[in-house]
C-alpha cells in the first residue's frame, strides 16, 4: 500500500506491504538503522520512536497505521548543523552510554517523557523510560541525563521568559 | 605521582556520539549489495540422533542458494576451547533444544526460512539428561561424542586442598551445613547475536562480527574452513552487549555465515531472533553448592567445606574455567584454618552453558555469603560485625591457602555501606516485630574477585601506537570494547602517559588485520593487561620523543621537562610535539611501536588443588534493602549501597556504570530472571517469559570506589565490570530473611518462590519451542 507521513520533519510516501512494521520499513527500506531490532515482539522498547510525540515500538506499528502522522526517529534530533541536542549531551556527559544498542530509544523515552512533564521528578524518570530495557547501565546515569536535562531547559526557559519580559 | 590529566577525571566515551545519534553500526545493520540472508536449521528435541539428514529440498525452495551441513567443514566443524566438543552444524547428534542442524542462504529472510523448513531431517529421540543429580547415574545416556577430560557425562572436576577441615569442623562450636541452588541466567543483551561474511576475491573472507574476541574468531574460522590465517580477517562490529555472552555462539554464526559465504560467494548475513538467541546461546549455568561451615561461638571462622555441582549442559564451553572460578571462591574472602571444595560439572540437556559475567564466583559468593549470614544469625551476631571479625587484609591466607600481598580495603568496604545505609538503624528497626503484608528487611554481602584470567590461561596483551604523518595517532588492541568503555580507558591512558591532548588519539575498530592477537576479550582483564600494554607502547613512544628532542635540543633525554604538548630543555627551549615527531622521523626513528604486557606468572596446580589462583583479587561489599510483599510474593528493591576495592578509576563515567549495571544485573539474577528447565525444554523463549530489570525495578543505587592504586595496575587500577555484579543477589537474599525470616536458598526468589517455596513450572514447552525455531507455523 501507498502512505505518506511526516518522518523527522519531512513529509514522505513510501510503498510498502499494509502488514510490513514500521520497524521493518525504517531499517529495510529508508535504510535509518539508528532505531533497533531487540525482539520483534514488543517486549523490549528497543524499537521506539515518536509517534505524533508518544512514545511508542515502531515493531507493533503497521504500515497501515502511517498515513498522516508525524513520526520521530533517532535521526531526526540532532540539529540542522549536525549539533547534538541538548539531552544527547547530556548522555554523553553523564556516562549513560554503554554498549549503545538501547541508547536511541532511551534519547526518545526521554524527549517523550520531557514533552508531557517538563518537570520530572526521578520516580516519574523511571516511569517515564520503564518501557525501554537496557542491560547494562542500571539506568542511573540514564535518569541522571534525563533530569540534568529537564533542569537546564527550565532554567533556559526561564531565561527566555526573563529576556521576553523585559523587552516586553 | 605528578597530577594527572586525563586519567580519573570526568570523560565522554570515545565511541559515544556514534552511539547517542544512531550512527554506530551493528552487525544488523550492515546492508550490502548482493547480501544473502541466512538461517538455520535447530533441532527441537533435547536429545537425539540425527538418522538421516537430506538438506537438498532446500535447494528447490526459490531464492535459496546454498545448504550446509556439519559435512561443509573440516572434521564435522568440531571447534571448542577448552574442550573441543561443539560443532559449528551438528554431526551426528544434538544435544540440546536450539542445537544447529543446518543453514541456508537465500536472497531473502523469507526465502531461508522457508528453505530450513524444507530440509529433511529423521531425529531418533535419546532418553533426556535433565536432573544434575543423575547425570552420572550409571543408567544415564553418555551426552558427549568426543573425548572430553571426564567419563560419561562427567565435564570436569576441580578441587582446593588447603589444611584438613574435618578434624576442625568437629570442634567447631557451631556448625552449619546448607545447600543453595542457583537457576541459569541469561545474558539478554539487547542485541543478538549475529555475522556479516564477506567472500573476498582471492578465496579469503572478511566478517563482521559482533563477538568479544576476534582473534580467536579467526582461528576458528581458519581451522573450520580450512582457510590461511592470512585470508581470514574479523572485524568487530559495534557490540549491543555481551557479559561473556558472545564467545563460543559467536564463533558458531562466523562459522556457518563463513562457509555460506564461500558457498555462494556473496555476502551473507546472519542475526537471530530473540527467541533463537534464547534457545541458541549459553547461559550462566545452574549451579548447586553444599556447604559445610564451623566457626568458634565467638564468630571465628574455622574451616569449611564446599560440594559444588554445575551443569554443563550439551557442550563443556566455559564451564570447566568458570566452575574453576567458582571453586577457588567458594568460601568467600574469609580467612580460615582449613578449606575443601570439591566441584563436579555434568553434561545434561539443558541448553549449554557458558561465560557469563561473575564467570562462577556469582554463584560461589552467592552461596557462601548466605551461609555466613545464616551463621551470623545463629550466632546472634551482625551480620557486618561477624564479616569485619574474618574478612581478608592485606598479609592474609585466603580460602586456597595463598596470601594477598597487596593492599586489601574489603573492611574499609564494610564500613563504608554499613555507614552510608543507615545499617545499624534500619537493622535493629527492622529486626523488631513487623505486622501487615509489607515487610523490611536489610543485608549485606561481601565478595573477593581473582583479577583477570588466573590459572584460566596465558595472560597477556598487546596495543599498537603511532603517530601518523599529520600529526594524529592511531591506537590498536587486541582487547575490545562490547560497551564497558575499555577504549576510552585506553585512550586516557594513552593521552596521559604521552602527555598529548587526548583529541589527537583516534583508537582503531578491532580488526584482526590491523590489531595484536592478545587472547580473549574476558575475565574483566581488559582494563588492567590491555591498560598496562598501553601504558607500555606509549612509554616506549615516549622514549624516541625525548631521544630526538633531546638530540635537537643538545641535551640529556632524561633532562627534558614536559609542560603538556611541550619538550622544554634544561635552559628553557621548548619543541612542540609536532616539532619532535618530524625530528624523530627525520632521525630514521621508527613512530610505530608496540607495548606488550603479561601478567606476573603464578601457578594453580590443577591436580592437587593447591597453589596460587590469582596474581591479585577486588574486593567488595554490598547492603540491599527491601521491602517484601507477603501477599503478591513480591519484592520491591528500596536501595542498594555499594563500595568496591577497584584501584584507581581510570574513566569514572565508565566505571561507575559498570556499578550500577553490574548491581542491576545482580537484582534481576535475585529477584525475576527465571532460566530453567524441564525434560530438556527450556522454561522461557523470550522477553515477556523472561523478565530483566526496567527502570521500574532498580531503585537508587549509592556507588563508591575505594581507590587504593594498585601496583602492577596501569596507574593503579585493577579491573572491576564484573566483580560488581557479584555481591548484589547475596544481599538481596540476606535482607529478604530479615524481612520475611525465610530462607529459601535459592535463586531468583520469585514471587511463587515466596508464597510457596518453590518456582518449577515444568512446562511443555516443546511446541512453543518448534514456534519460536520457526520449524512449526
Amino acid at each position: 500500500m501507498k502512505s505518506e507521513f511526516t518522518l523527522n520533519g519531512k513529509t514522505i510516501k513510501v510503498e510498502a506491504p499494509e502488514r510490513m512494521s514500521l520497524l521493518s520499513l525504517l531499517r529495510e527500506q529508508l535504510w535509518l538503522t539508528g532505531t533497533k531490532c531487540g525482539c520483534d515482539t514488543g517486549d523490549c522498547g528497543v524499537c521506539s520512536i515518536l509517534f505524533d510525540g508518544k512514545l511508542v515500538y515502531s515493531c507493533l506499528v503497521p504500515v497501515s497505521e502511517l498515513e498522516g502522522h508525524q513520526i520521530i526517529t533517532i535521526e531526526g534530533l540532532q540539529k540542522a548543523d549536525g549539533k547534538l541536542s541538548d539531552l544527547q549531551e547530556s548522555f554523553l556527559r553523564n556516562g549513560a552510554v554503554q554498549c549503545g544498542y538501547c541508547i536511541p530509544s532511551m534519547i526518545l523515552a526521554g524527549e517523550a517523557l520531557l514533552l508531557q512533564n517538563p518537570n520530572p521528578t526521578r520516580g516519574e524518570i523511571r516511569e517515564g523510560i520503564s518501557s525501554v530495557l537496557c542491560r547494562c547501565t542500571g539506568y542511573q546515569q540514564i535518569i541522571d541525563a534525563i533530569e540534568e536535562t529537564a533542569r537546564k531547559r527550565k532554567a533556559q526557559s526561564k531565561n527566555q521568559a526573563e529576556k521576553d519580559m523585559e523587552s516586553a | 605521582m605528578t597530577e594527572l590529566k586525563y586519567v580519573g577525571k570526568n570523560s565522554r566515551p570515545e565511541d559515544g556520539l556514534e552511539k547517542v545519534t544512531g550512527k554506530a553500526r551493528y552487525v544488523g545493520d550492515y546492508f550490502v549489495p548482493e547480501m544473502l540472508h541466512a538461517k538455520v536449521l535447530r533441532s527441537p528435541l533435547p536429545h537425539a540422533r540425527i538418522l538421516k539428514l537430506d538438506a537438498s529440498p532446500a535447494l528447490q525452495v526459490p531464492g535459496v542458494l546454498a545448504v550446509i551441513t556439519a559435512e561443509d567443514f573440516v572434521n564435522h566443524s568440531n571447534f571448542g576451547w577448552p574442550v573441543k566438543d561443539a560443532y559449528a552444524l551438528a554431526w551426528k547428534k544434538v544435544r540440546h533444544v536450539g542445537d544447529p542442524v543446518a543453514a541456508v542462504a537465500a536472497e531473502s529472510e523469507e526465502s531461508a526460512q522457508a528453505g530450513i523448513q524444507a530440509i529433511l531431517v529423521e531425529y531418533e529421540a535419546l532418553p533426556v539428561v535433565s536432573d544434575i543429580h543423575h547425570a552420572l547415574d550409571q543408567d544415564m545416556p553418555i551426552i558427549p561424542d568426543t573425548e572430553v577430560p571426564g567419563t560419561g557425562n562427567l565435564t570436569n572436576t576441580h578441587l582446593v586442598r588447603f589444611g584438613d577441615p574435618d578434624p576442625i569442623l568437629e570442634n567447631c562450636d557451631v556448625v552449619l551445613e546448607e545447600t543453595y541452588f542457583f537457576k541459569h541466567q541469561e545474558h539478554a543483551y539487547l542485541e543478538t547475536e549475529g555475522a556479516l561474511a564477506i567472500p573476498e576475491p582471492d578465496g579469503g573472507l572478511t566478517v563482521y562480527a559482533n563477538d568479544q574476541s576476534p582473534f580467536v574468531n579467526r582461528d576458528n574460522l581458519v581451522m573450520l574452513l580450512g582457510l590461511p590465517t592470512e585470508k581470514v580477517r574479523v572485524i568487530q562490529a559495534y557490540v549491543g552487549g555481551s557479559f561473556g555472552g558472545k564467545d563460543d555462539i559467536g564463533y558458531q554464526i562466523a562459522a556457518q555465515t563463513g562457509a555460506l559465504a564461500l558457498k555462494t560467494q556473496r555476502p551473507v548475513r546472519l542475526v537471530l531472533t530473540r527467541t533463537e538467541s534464547f534457545l541458541a546461546s549459553y547461559r550462566r549455568e545452574a549451579m548447586e553448592l553444599k556447604i559445610k561451615l564451623g566457626a568458634s561461638k565467638d564468630g571465628e571462622l574455622k574451616a569449611a567445606k564446599v560440594n559444588l555441582l554445575a551443569d554443563s549442559g550439551g557442550y563443556a564451553s566455559m564451564t570447566p574455567l568458570s566452575s574453576w572460578r567458582a571453586t577457588v571462591h567458594a568460601a568467600g574472602a574469609y580467612r580460615y584454618q582449613a578449606v575443601h571444595v570439591d566441584t563436579k560439572s555434568v553434561y545434561t540437556n539443558n541448553g549449554y552453558s557458558g561465560a557469563m559475567r561473575g564467570f562462577g564466583n556469582t554463584e560461589g559468593i552467592g552461596a557462601i555469603e548466605q551461609a555466613v549470614d545464616e551463621l551470623a544469625y545463629r550466632l546472634k551476631r551482625d551480620p557486618i560485625d561477624i564479616r569485619l571479625q574474618n574478612c581478608l587484609t592485606s598479609g592474609d591466607v585466603t580460602m586456597t591457602g595463598n596470601t594477598v600481598n597487596h593492599a586489601v580495603d574489603l573492611a574499609e568496604c564494610l564500613r563504608m555501606v554499613r555507614e552510608r545505609s543507615d545499617w545499624d538503624r534500619k537493622r535493629s528497626k527492622y529486626a523488631s516485630v513487623q505486622t501487615g503484608n509489607l515487610r523490611r528487611g536489610i543485608g549485606v554481602a561481601c565478595y573477593f574477585h581473582g583479577s583477570s584470567l588466573g590459572g584460566e590461561g596465558a595472560d597477556y596483551a598487546t596495543t599498537s601506537i603511532k603517530i601518523e604523518e599529520d600529526g594524529s595517532i592511531t591506537l590498536t588492541s587486541g582487547l575490545t570494547d562490547y560497551g564497558q568503555g575499555s577504549r576510552t580507558v585506553f585512550m586516557l591512558i594513552a593521552a596521559e602517559e604521552l602527555g598529548i591532548d587526548i583529541a589527537r588519539i583516534r583508537i582503531m575498530r578491532p580488526d584482526t588485520q590491523t590489531g595484536i592477537e592478545s587472547g580473549p576479550t574476558v575475565a574483566s582483564r581488559t582494563t588492567m593487561v590491555g591498560g598496562n600494554a598501553t601504558r607500555v607502547a606509549a612509554q616506549r613512544l615516549n622514549q624516541v620523543l625525548y631521544w630526538a628532542a633531546a638530540k635537537e635540543l643538545k641535551c640529556q633525554p632524561n633532562q627534558i621537562n614536559r609542560h603538556g604538548e611541550l619538550f622544554y630543555s634544561p635552559n628553557e627551549e621548548s619543541l612542540n610535539f609536532d616539532e619532535v615527531a618530524s625530528l624523530a622521523r627525520q632521525m630514521g626513528l621508527s613512530l610505530y611501536v608496540q607495548g606488550k604486557w603479561q601478567m606476573p606468572i603464578f601457578t594453580w596446580d590443577f591436580d592437587n588443588g593447591t597453589g596460587v589462583p590469582y596474581h591479585c583479587y577486588t574486593f567488595g561489599a554490598q547492603v540491599a534493602e527491601v521491602e517484601v510483599n507477603l501477599e503478591s510474593g513480591k519484592t520491591q528493591m528500596l536501595g542498594v549501597w555499594a563500595a568496591h576495592d577497584g584501584g584507581r578509576i581510570i574513566f569514572p563515567q565508565g566505571a561507575f556504570g559498570q556499578m550500577y549495571g553490574g548491581v542491576a544485573m545482580g537484582i534481576g539474577y535475585a529477584l525475576t530472571e527465571h532460566m530453567s528447565y524441564h525434560q530438556g525444554y527450556p522454561q522461557a523463549l523470550n522477553f515477556h517469559e523472561y523478565h530483566i530489570p526496567s527502570a521500574k525495578d532498580i531503585p537508587p543505587i549509592d556507588g563508591n570506589f575505594i581507590q587504593t592504586d594498585h601496583v602492577d595496575g596501569p596507574f593503579g587500577a585493577l579491573n572491576l565490570a564484573e566483580p560488581m555484579m557479584i555481591s548484589t543477589a547475596p544481599a538481596i537474599a540476606n535482607a529478604i530473611f530479615q524481612a520475611t525470616g525465610k530462607r529459601w536458598r535459592t535463586f531468583p526468589l520469585t514471587p511463587q518462590v515466596i508464597l510457596t517455596g518453590s518456582d518449577n513450572p515444568d512446562l511443555d514447552t516443546s511446541d512453543a519451542c518448534k514456534k519460536g525455531l520457526g520449524i512449526l507455523a
